[in-house]
């Protein structure tokens, strides 16, 4: 025995021994007495199937229903697992023949041997009934229950979004999803996709070896309830939805409506469009890529949040108010209209025939051109005695805040940010120090380089329908209960603009509408303030504009109507947008050929 | 062939162990693969049984080979170094390899063949070989504390570098290490004291785990083993079921078990070929099996405990010593995980389990006890030769 090598290892070896002892206590223990690990029977499986939660419903703000769900089944098959069974028998029940069913296992069988295939989707509701009794027969088949999204009046399809089966990368990113599992993938579906999927649960089963289902495992204590998903009630109306739609027929463009005192939208219209049942269940795929090939239409594209044109004149609101917080302007300012503005050696900016001069509030009524490039030419001049670029930088500050260049960053998916171009932008185009106030004179009439979208311009139009301020638009307006506010996105930004400018600027959209440009949206019955605008497009007609708000005195709605390739905005925005406010405000319409006229209007061809 | 066979020597106990656990290893792993083969190489079991029987064989013909090795040769001060500084570098280069992967690595690949490996497998023989050394050198100093924190320094430092990648090896590790150095005489309170140091350390660790989980690497993981085992109404039927599954497997294996290739709960046993494997050989072999397997382990660490009673030399003994302890601790700790004594730790069951390197790490450090069983024998015979030589001599007178 080695010199250092002590009696101590006794206690090391009973030690072990011990530890064994404890080891082979604690087997007989778990198979003696702790039975409640014993299965039923030796040969009996455990089947683990995920419960999926119904995905919430979404209502409008008159809690009609938007979006719900149908149920569905499909019959899946594992290869791998079919025995011999009566296959004429099987067919029957399915009514397919013989040769299909073959054909069909040998395709499930190509894609995995182990994994499960659909081998007859979307069974209808009582065959699931009728073959769930008799599938035990039928080793390696089950019916996977699934929920299919429907939408009932098929009316704001790119708000309401769709889902379909989540990809492998979204799996690898978000473990929760497993293969098969839906995902919102647009719209109101995929922002508040968890609110709306719930939480899947999961139920253990016994199952023996003939596929039969033995009752669920220790009486359900290791099962997990699925948590149904959260209704959402959108600020949608629909039956203002659906009636913009309706007036946007056969017309490219959008409309955007925001209730101002809180920057729910009310409506928010796209054309062309496309119904979205269509993008549910089997079908998806095949009518997604039917409408992405539609190049001409573009329907899959989200005009209202996503499309970026200039102004035109309706930004002129803009630069008058800017320009009356500067003190550049003052109500009674005037300027002359000799038929438009000289910008030297030739070039000229031209505006229409109206009287002259022509004060503040008239500028706006008759939307002298002219007028604006003197009031532009003073704000970027004037605005900082330093340089061109600090009141270039000073002016677009301003214009930011009105929510123009930049997303609004709440529920609407996709929007896009538009563009006000940086100083740097000039600097690029035109060269350090090369530009000046007449290089980009055509901002003061809301043409250039400027980009908005439709639902900035509707903002615009709430701002000044509160005279100086706006909650962020946005379309949810309750999470849960119809009654609970989403208080998530009622901040509320308030422009350091005074309120006496935005009452001068309101008069004169009223003037517009009731003795302007605008005559087409007059009313008589309610007082509708708005602003005509036309976009200039190099490719084609020019697109027709139109803002409007009303009633004057604490408005219920303020909206933006852009019908591209229309011509000038009072021939066919401002219709649209005046029947728009009328069907809001007394939901009837008085002027049925006028309706009738607008809804006929075809602008495609 | 035959004069292979003839030149297996040393403990014939050990080898028949060695030998009825790898062929348990390959009817396991056959078994246990069935579902893994389904779902990575579609269908085609025959694959990690192939694999697994190339590991086995050249686990085998590496402890043949390192046996044949006279055991004093270990003992050369060169060749402990070397593996040690071997270790450590290793063992940095895989820290250094979880930074750049982002989360703590338990496996280095090695370059070009595909393959990983666990530096935490090379640095648990060496670290005990280096320590053995240490030990034998300075018996007649062991008391001195001077002597004692000197040993402690190889130790921790090695822990050290295990622990953010594998705390449960690095434990197991400074247990064994201790063991031996309290085997080998040293002072009681020197030994009591460094106990009494762990558990302040482990104290404050288990604090920072369950309060602080994001300070510690692995610490969320850490904490949620620790909940699950303490706590089975926190398994989530969906992802920590697997405890209750090892828990089925074994009783739904009754005394005689379901019988080899009947196993059920393979599918759902998360790795029925490594972590949970005496789960899954209980389920197949029944109480029986298991019991019997338990038996194996007991019975080798008691062979080893003999061979370094019998060992003159002191390397030799606290050598053969620390590396069985070592091995049978680790298979004693799969086992609890298994019965659900001990929460989920990651340890293989030594030569049983699947995966390559860890196995051949064990039958290296196998071979070596082996090679030091032979010494013993060789020393027998010769003292047997001498004699009947001396005996002879007197004859001749
Ligand atoms: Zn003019």
């Amino acid at each position: 025995m080695s010199r250092g090598f002590t009696a101590r290892k006794y206690f090391i070896l009973v030690l072990i021994a011990g530890i064994g002892s404890a080891l082979l206590i604690r087997l007989f223990f778990i198979q003696v007495i702790a039975d409640k690990y014993i299965l039923s029977a030796n040969n009996n499986v455990l089947r683990y199937i995920t419960q999926y939660p119904a995905r919430g419903f979404v209502y409008d703000r008159n809690g009609k229903l938007l979006v719900y769900n149908e149920a569905a089944y499909d019959l899946m098959v594992i290869p791998r697992q079919i025995r011999d069974f009566d296959t004429t028998g099987f067919c029957r029940l399915l009514g397919i023949d013989v040769q299909t069913f073959i054909e069909k296992v040998e395709k499930a069988r190509k894609y995995s041997s182990y994994r499960p295939t659909i081998f007859f989707p979307q069974i209808s509701k009582e065959n699931y009934g009728f073959l769930e009794e008799k599938l035990f027969r039928f080793p390696g088949f089950y019916v996977q229950p699934r929920t299919l999204r429907k939408y009932p009046l098929a009316i704001a399809a790119h708000t309401v979004g769709y889902i379909g089966e989540v990809s492998p990368a979204m799996i690898e990113r978000k473990p929760y999803y497993k293969s098969g599992d839906y995902i919102g993938i647009s719209g109101i579906e995929k922002s508040y996709e968890e609110i709306l999927r719930g939480k899947k649960g999961m139920k253990i089963r016994v199952v023996d070896v003939h596929n039969r289902d033995m009752g669920s495992f220790q009486e359900g204590k290791y099962d997990t309830l699925p948590v149904a998903g959260i209704g959402l009630w959108a600020s949608l109306d629909a039956d203002l939805q659906a009636y913009g739609e309706l007036l946007m027929t056969n017309k490219k463009g959008s409309i955007v409506a925001i209730e101002p005192s809180s920057g729910e939208i009310l409506a928010l219209v796209t054309s062309p469009s496309y119904d979205p049942n269509l993008l549910v269940g089997q079908v998806r795929s095949r009518n997604y890529a039917m409408l992405a090939r539609d190049t001409a239409r573009i329907p899959l594209f989200n005009r209202a949040l996503m499309a970026q044109y200039p102004p035109g004149s309706t930004f002129k609101i803009v630069n008058a108010l800017i320009g009356l917080h500067e003190g550049i302007l003052k109500p009674t300012t005037a300027f002359g209209c000799p038929g438009g503005f000289s910008l030297g050696s030739g070039k000229v900016v031209k505006c229409h025939a109206h009287f002259s001069p022509l004060q503040l509030k008239q500028s706006i009524q008759f939307s002298c051109n002219t007028y604006y490039c003197h009031a532009f030419r003073n704000i970027i001049d004037k605005g900082s005695r330093k340089s061109t670029r600090a009141g270039y930088e000073k002016w677009r500050k301003q214009v930011w805040d009105f929510g123009f260049g930049h997303k609004f960053e709440t529920d609407l998916a996709n929007e896009l940010n538009g563009n006000i171009p940086s100083a740097d932008y000039y600097d690029r185009f035109h060269g350090k120090n090369r530009w000046n106030s007449y290089s980009i004179i055509s901002l003061a009439i809301g043409q250039g380089e400027i980009g908005v979208t439709p639902v900035q311009l509707a903002n615009l139009c709430a701002t000044i329908a509160n005279r100086g301020f706006y909650y962020p638009p946005h379309i949810i307006r309750a999470i849960g209960k119809a009654d609970s506010l989403n208080s998530k996105f009622l901040k509320k930004h308030v422009l350091n603009i005074e309120k006496e400018h935005f009452d001068l600027v309101v008069d004169a959209m009223e003037d517009v509408v009731l003795a302007g440009t605008a005559t087409g949206a007059r009313m008589d019955s309610i007082s509708v303030c708005g602003k005509t605008g036309t976009a200039q497009n190099p490719h084609g007609k020019d697109h027709s504009i139109f803002i409007a708000f009303a009633p004057k005195d604490n408005p219920r709605i303020a909206l933006c109507v852009i019908v591209e390739n229309a011509g000038f905005g009072a021939t066919w925005a401002a219709p649209i947008a005046s029947l728009m406010i009328e069907k809001y405000l007394t939901r009837k319409i008085q002027r049925q050929d006028l309706e009738t006229r607008m809804v006929e209007g075809n602008l495609l061809r | 062939m035959l004069r292979y066979i003839r030149n297996i020597q040393g403990d014939k106990v050990i080898w028949g162990i060695v030998i009825i656990l790898s062929v348990l290893s390959l009817l396991t792993v056959y078994s246990a693969t069935g579902s893994l083969a389904y779902a990575k190489n579609d269908g085609n079991t025959e694959y990690y049984l192939i694999k697994q029987l190339i590991v086995v064989v050249a686990g085998l013909l590496f402890m043949y080979l390192i046996h044949l090795v006279k055991y004093t040769w270990y003992s050369k001060g060169y060749i402990i170094f070397v593996t040690f500084l071997l270790s450590i570098g290793f063992l940095a280069a895989l820290i250094i390899y979880g930074l750049t992967i982002n989360s703590a690595a338990r496996w280095l690949p090695i370059p070009l063949t595909g393959l990983t490996f666990q530096p935490s497998d090379l640095a648990k023989p060496a670290l005990v070989m280096f320590l053995a050394k240490l030990l034998a050198n300075n018996q007649d100093k062991i008391k001195s504390l001077k002597i004692y924190l000197f040993m402690l320094i190889p130790i921790i430092l090695i822990c050290l570098l295990i622990f953010p990648s594998n705390f449960s090896t690095a434990a197991i590790l400074f247990v064994s290490c201790l063991v031996l150095i309290w085997i080998a005489r040293a002072r009681m309170a020197h030994i009591g004291l460094t106990i009494l140091a762990g558990a302040a350390f482990g104290v404050i660790l288990f604090f920072l785990i369950m309060h602080y989980p994001k300070a510690i690497p692995r610490g969320e993981t850490w904490k949620h083993r620790i909940e699950v085992w303490l706590d089975d109404s926190k398994a989530d039927p969906e992802a920590d079921y697997q405890i209750t599954q090892a828990k089925i497997a074994i009783a739904s294996g009754g005394f005689f078990g379901k019988t080899p290739g009947k196993s059920t709960q393979r599918n759902f046993l998360p790795h029925p070929y490594s972590d949970f494997i005496f789960a899954f050989i209980i389920e197949e072999y029944g109480l029986v099996g298991g019991g019997f397997v338990t038996l194996l382990y007991l019975t080798l660490f008691f062979r080893i405990v003999r061979i370094a009673n019998r060992c003159k030399g002191n390397f030799g003994s606290f050598l053969s010593f620390g590396i069985g302890f070592l091995i049978v601790f680790q298979a004693l700790i799969n086992m609890g995980v298994a019965v659900g004594l001990l929460p989920v730790t990651g340890q293989t069951l030594p030569l049983v389990s699947m995966g390559g390197t860890s196995l051949w790490f064990t039958a290296i450090s196998i071979g070596i006890i082996l090679s030091v069983s032979r010494g013993l024998e060789i020393e027998a015979q010769e003292e047997k030769t001498s004699f009947k030589i001396s005996d002879n001599l007197y004859a001749t007178v």
